[in-house]
């Protein structure tokens, strides 16, 4: 995944952020590759921007950890692999949402102030 | 020049699979990869590109071909068992095939000794009707096993794209094993007594005998395997 162009990612913040994204939008819906890798431009204004391609051994990871199931369907007569979550990927959305959500906070606790605040201005 | 979205894929296929990536998994993501590549590809268009265009902006958009092959061989769970442990899937597993189906052979014989030869001291004598096929079904079984099993060597190797050291090395002990495996037969000392079929290894009585066997085994089983390498370098030179 690169964040906005031109921006080099960190390989060590951005790790299980594919997953969560992936896991996320599946909670709502079934999607095929392609509808992810879109979902997942539009859902955040193209600031996170998938090489298209590698998204899906991110999604054949997820299916062999049990965290997805797929399915092949055919719709306007082309057959697509839609993936959908389980019960045991909604638990792994939790624990990665939980974690997310307690990085990004103490990201922006530091930010916002505190004795190393001058450090990140 | 830039790659056609066929080239792309089938460059990536070849080089996910010399990587060791398992061929299912190869095959999926490739089979995906060139769906994806159609989305994009009408997308493209729909915007207002010629259709050379599209497909070199959808090209673009799916990655880099080193950052899609990345993506696959960062994960081992995706590797080969021919890779993670050539000595299991070239050694180990054919010689368990080999023996299985040596098993089966050998069921057969004992099984037909008791149907159709009960007071025959040993099985293998001339036999007439329906034991003619009996045993020939065994025999063939004996006999062909090394070869199907070299075979099965050669397919794994070839859809693994695996170097030709381990190949090699597997088809020599099945080749080997072939030319040297000998079956005793004997009537048991107690009356009516079961048949006793043993089974052993020995370079003997004719060294020459065994290794021809051999040879024979090995020759047939690498063909196929000699012809694909050619075919390979060919289409790869042209």
């Amino acid at each position: 995944m690169n964040s906005v162009p031109g921006r080099e990612t960190n390989p060590n913040f951005m790790n299980g952020v594919p997953e969560l994204l992936i896991l996320r939008l599946l909670q709502q819906e079934e999607m095929y590759g392609y509808e992810i890798v879109q979902a997942i431009r539009s859902g955040t204004d193209a600031v996170i921007a998938v090489g298209e391609g590698v998204v899906y051994p991110v999604l054949h990871g997820l299916e062999r950890d049990g965290a997805l199931k797929s399915r092949r369907k055919t719709v306007n007569g082309r057959s697509r692999i839609y993936y959908s979550v389980t019960r045991a990927g909604l638990r792994r959305l939790t624990d990665l949402s939980r974690d997310w959500s307690n990085l990004t906070g103490a990201i922006h606790k530091m930010l916002r102030g505190g004795p190393h605040a001058q450090v990140v201005a | 020049m830039p790659k056609s979205s066929h080239e792309l894929l089938n460059e990536l296929r070849e080089r996910l699979l010399l990587a060791g990536v398992a061929p299912r998994h190869v095959r999926r993501y490739v089979k995906e990869l060139a769906d994806h590549l159609a989305d994009l590809k009408v997308e493209e268009e729909r915007s207002g590109r010629f259709p050379a265009d599209a497909d070199s902006a959808a090209i673009v958009r799916l990655g880099t071909i080193d950052g899609l092959v990345r993506a696959m061989t960062e994960r081992k769970e995706f590797q080969s068992w021919c890779v993670r442990a050539p000595w299991a899937m070239f050694g180990l597993v054919p010689i368990l095939f080999l023996t299985l189906a040596w098993c089966v052979a050998l069921l057969i014989l004992w099984s037909g000794w008791q149907i159709f030869l009960p007071g025959s001291e040993t099985p293998f004598v001339p036999t007439d009707g329906f034991s003619i096929f009996y045993f020939g079904v065994g025999r063939l079984l004996y006999f062909v096993a090394p070869i199907l099993v070299g075979w099965e060597i050669v397919l794994i190797a070839a859809r693994q794209r695996v170097k030709a050291i381990w190949p090699f090395v597997g088809l020599v002990l099945v080749a080997l094993m072939g030319g040297a495996a000998r079956v005793q037969a004997n009537r048991a000392s107690v009356p009516d007594g079961f048949g006793h079929i043993r089974m052993d290894f020995a370079v003997g009585p004719s060294v020459q005998g065994s290794l021809l066997h051999a040879l024979v085994i090995f020759s047939i089983a690498v063909l196929p395997y000699i012809i694909w390498r050619f075919g390979r370098v060919r289409f790869f030179s042209n």
